[in-house]
């Protein structure tokens, strides 16, 4: 019996699209961490500003990976 | 009448006399006082101008009036040429270290990162034309939107970030260049006002030109042999003003 070559596609989208999702995560506490460290040494009137976007980011970037785990 | 009495009556002036008014050891011009506040007030009020502490330069209000005067007035705080900021400090710094001059990049060096992140902004409008990407279901689409925009974000995020924190600082006692080049290669580099050598700039190009931005060479007689700060704004003035602190500093030396 041939296997759906298509459901294997499928599987592959959502596999690249779940690992995509967790790199990217990984990247935003990255970003969280480097905001943070600069503005450890830096102190200026926007920082808090900067503080609080990068957790916004890093908000979104795990309500994608939920997404991508929920949604597809 | 009490002798002080009588005597403060033949000589008023004299100042052996006992005064209830203090004497303020600042001379106060009749001049506009144009410089801006002190980001912090000194904690001792009673330092004395003829007293300057170790590397301190500029410790006579009249040479911090002239400073000011070639600087000007900053307004907005994310300003690339910020002058005595009210909020501004670093790591560094030391407790009654002044803060004379902050410098960013010019804004027009932001221009292509913001231009590109208004581009990425309409690429999801561009999907319905791309034949390929229609294959893909609805829901992968919405995932893959999300992606890019968060992308998008993330990339004007670290191009700002880039530029807010690559700051270079004069103060009353050294250059400062703080750079981040990501998360792991902060580089700081300071040379005290003293042993600044050669200070020169270098405009080139057609935007530096009309913009009027460019980089300042700082070579010191320091391990680090030279400071550069890159596409700083007015560099003439950068210039102008280390050079009257390094001649502030030559002076207040070859009088003691």
């Amino acid at each position: 019996m041939m296997p759906d070559i298509s459901s294997y596609l499928a599987l592959a989208e959502k596999v690249f699209f779940i690992l995509g999702a967790i790199i990217y995560l990984v990247f935003s506490f990255v970003i969280v961490k480097q905001t943070t460290t600069m503005s450890k040494y830096v102190h200026d009137i926007f920082n808090s500003v900067l503080i609080t976007f990068s957790y916004l980011h890093l908000a979104f970037s795990f309500l994608l990976v939920i997404m991508t785990l929920v949604i597809l | 009448m009490p002798r002080s009495q009588d005597l403060d009556q033949i000589a008023p002036d004299d100042l052996s006399t006992n005064s209830t008014v203090p004497v303020s050891p600042i001379i106060k011009t009749e001049s506009t006082p144009i410089i801006p506040p002190a980001p912090i007030a000194p904690s001792d009020p009673d330092i004395s101008v003829n007293k300057p502490e170790q590397g301190e330069v500029i410790n006579s209000p009249q040479f911090k009036q002239k400073i000011y005067n070639i600087l000007g007035h900053t307004k907005s705080p994310l300003s690339s040429f910020l002058v005595r900021p009210d909020v501004f400090s670093f790591q560094e710094r030391d407790i009654d270290e002044e803060i004379i001059l902050v410098l960013r990049p010019h804004w027009f060096t932001n221009l292509s990162w913001i231009l590109i992140s208004i581009i990425m902004l309409f690429v999801p409008l561009l999907l319905p034309y791309v034949p390929i990407l229609n294959g893909f279901p609805a829901k992968y689409q919405s995932v893959a939107v999300m992606f890019w925009y968060l992308i998008t974000f993330a990339y004007a995020f670290e191009k700002f970030l880039s530029w807010y924190f690559d700051v270079s600082i004069i103060t009353s006692r050294r250059v400062v260049d703080i750079d981040f080049n990501n998360l792991l290669d902060k580089k700081f580099s300071d040379a005290q006002i003293a042993v600044i050598q050669d200070v020169t700039s270098r405009v080139s190009g057609v935007s530096q030109t009309i913009f009027n931005y460019g980089t300042v060479l700082v070579q010191t007689a320091s391990e680090i042999n030279e400071l550069i700060f890159e596409k700083v704004p007015r560099p003439d003035k950068v210039v102008k003003i280390l050079s009257e602190l390094r001649q502030q500093y030559h002076d207040e030396h070859d009088h003691r």
